[in-house]
């Protein structure tokens, strides 16, 4: 009976998405080095560069002003530090995709009887769940951020990461299978996290006048189309838009823009993986 | 008997380089049939191609009647494979790595837990249970493969060069294990092996060289079709050894200077000794062979047709190559 077979499969399936969700998960935990990263980074980031330059970002305190960006630069970054942390955790789990097929891992699964989407979806699975983890690490940080988070804000911004969890562990996936060799960590961080991270309009606002006095300053051109070009920006406004309800853009764009990452992405590293 | 696995013409290319070349070969019931042959002769294609991994270029393969082309993921099930590199979790516990296994395989909560239990001490893991994977030996993390294998019940069990990379002693653990297993229950095993001597207690034998099946049939049988007895001798130095290829079609200088001839009759052994008697270290008369008879099939002997592919990978380890831990 064909029903009977199929039913089968797709309880198995279930069962081995699980299974893998969960090594990916004790892994994660089992990994020093990536929990203090996910701790020690939001500590520098927000800690030590927000409020280094927290006093630079509104330059007049006399007289009356009126700024474009109404917020601390802590408040300001602080939306930002929760995506950067996720990327990292994104990398990661690129990384585990490359130890697992050049140390033999992933032959162990690829012989087990599920189908090889079942396989991938646990993995992208597993690795959403420890981003997710990993930037609601740094929310933890909100109250020395002056940020105040209510149980909604804190609701529709992990609803936001873990759309954000999902395409960013997919896009490592992708990166992971076309990677010949493991080229170690340094090369994933400073070619792809920070530049992505640097051009979403993270640090700084993407118009400069934070004042009315400097309404004559602009950026070059190329710097801003590189920022719209990012999607991270997107998801960056996003997060922005939740916890200190500051928008750059159209707030319905983020959630839009990582939904297509999601799909997108992850419908190429299906694909990458049938061909495993 | 029924056959478990049947392999009809397949062939395998790379490019241009023909991995396998229109192989037959059928494994019965029960038996354990080893796969025996130098480094690149074809075994690990032909097994990949058995777990589905590989996709034949011509020809078809069954597991229990099951075709593993056309559906490879029934093929599976039924099928436990230990892989020639480890490809066990190091991070996860002896029993996480089990436990995986058999969720993976679709195996209930409760026969994982019974059968986990059992299968650790057959391998004798018992007391490891619970250690990350990282902290055992080359030769424990083998056996716990062997382990794992069988989390989901399998009846077919493949093992790819179990004993490459062990030392003398954990080998013949290993084979200690799989003739174990066969005591314990029914089970069919295919194992590959590059170890002439590992395949004696095997119940056939198939040598399979540059990509081709030579012959395949039970030990004795082979070494009685084509088994010879062989005269081994180490001369005082090149030059006698030269002159004595020469003496004698068919004899041939091994790769440690040994000069290896057939025997024919005693009176051929008599001959041989008068002759050069003075002027050899030392003349051994051996049995007939699975060595005589490799060498009877393919024109090398076995050890000299794996040297250089297998040097070189050595050596590329040792330098702290691509991938080497």
């Amino acid at each position: 009976m064909p029903e009977v077979v199929a039913l089968r499969t797709v309880g198995q399936s279930i069962v081995a998405v699980y299974a893998i969700w969960l090594r990916e998960l004790k892994r994660a935990l089992r990994d020093r080095g990536q929990l203090i990263g996910g701790v020690s980074r939001p500590l520098l980031w927000v800690l030590i560069l927000g409020i280094g330059l927290n006093p630079y970002f509104r330059g007049e305190v006399y007289g009356e002003v009126r700024f474009v960006v109404p917020y601390t630069y802590l408040q300001f970054i602080f939306p930002a530090v929760v995506a950067l942390n996720m990327m990292y955790t994104a990398v990661q789990s690129a990384i585990s995709v490359i130890w697992d097929r050049e140390f033999g891992f992933l032959r162990e699964v690829l012989v087990a009887p599920v189908p090889r989407g079942a396989v991938l979806l646990g993995k992208v699975f597993g690795g959403t769940t420890v981003a997710l983890f990993h930037g609601a690490l740094v929310l933890v940080l909100a109250r020395f951020a002056d940020v105040s988070l209510s149980p909604a804000k804190i609701v529709s911004g992990l609803g936001v990461m873990l759309l954000l969890g999902f395409a960013l562990t997919s896009v490592g996936v992708v990166i992971a299978n076309r990677l010949q060799s493991f080229q170690g960590f340094g090369v994933f961080a400073n070619l792809i996290i920070l530049p992505l991270y640097f051009l979403s309009s993270s640090i700084f606002p993407l118009d400069p006048a934070l004042t009315r006095a400097q309404t004559v300053v602009r950026y070059p051109e190329w710097l801003v189309h590189a920022i719209e070009f990012n999607p991270m920006t997107y998801a960056v406004d996003s997060l922005r838009g939740i916890f200190i309800g500051f928008n750059q853009f159209d707030p319905r764009i983020g959630p839009i823009v990582l939904a297509a990452m999601s799909v997108v992405f992850f419908a190429l590293a299906w694909r990458d993986f049938r061909r495993l | 008997m029924t056959a478990v696995v049947e392999v009809e013409g397949v062939t395998k290319r790379y490019g241009r380089t023909v991995a396998l070349d229109d192989v037959s070969l059928e494994v019965r019931s029960n038996e354990l049939l080893a796969l025996l042959g130098p480094n690149g002769a074809g075994k690990t294609t032909l097994i990949h191609i058995l777990c589905t991994l590989y996709v034949p270029d011509e020809g078809r393969a069954r597991i229990a009647g099951v075709d593993v082309v056309r559906r490879p993921l029934d093929a599976r099930r039924n099928l436990g494979v230990v892989f020639q590199e480890p490809s066990l979790d190091d991070r996860l516990t002896v029993l996480e790595n089990l436990d995986f296994h058999g969720m993976v395989y679709g195996v209930s909560a409760r026969d994982r837990r019974d059968r986990i239990k059992e299968l650790l001490e057959l391998v004798e893991l018992t007391r490891w249970r619970d250690h990350q994977v990282r902290a055992l030996s080359m030769g424990m993390k083998r056996r716990l493969e062997i382990a794992r294998a069988l989390v989901h019940d399998s009846r077919l069990l493949i093992l790819d060069e179990p004993t490459v990379g062990l030392d003398a002693q954990s080998r013949e653990r290993i084979w200690a294990y799989l003739h174990g297993l066969r005591s314990w229950r029914d089970i069919t095993l295919i194992v590959t092996t590059h170890y002439i001597h590992e395949v004696e207690s095997c119940d056939r034998v198939c040598i399979i060289d540059q990509g081709k099946v030579r012959a395949i049939d039970t030990v004795d049988g082979l070494k009685s079709a084509y088994g010879r007895e062989q005269l081994r001798l180490v001369p005082h130095d090149v030059a006698v050894a030269r002159e004595i290829e020469e003496q004698y079609a068919g004899a041939l200088i091994s790769s440690d200077g040994e000069v290896v001839l057939e025997v024919e009759d005693d009176a051929f052994v008599a001959g041989v000794l008068s002759k050069y008697g003075e002027r050899l270290l030392s003349m051994t008369r051996v049995r007939p062979s699975l060595e005589s008879v490799f060498l009877a099939l393919t024109g090398r002997e076995l050890r000299d047709a794996e040297a250089d592919r297998r040097d070189t990978l050595l050596a590329f380890g040792k330098r702290g190559g691509e991938h080497t831990r």
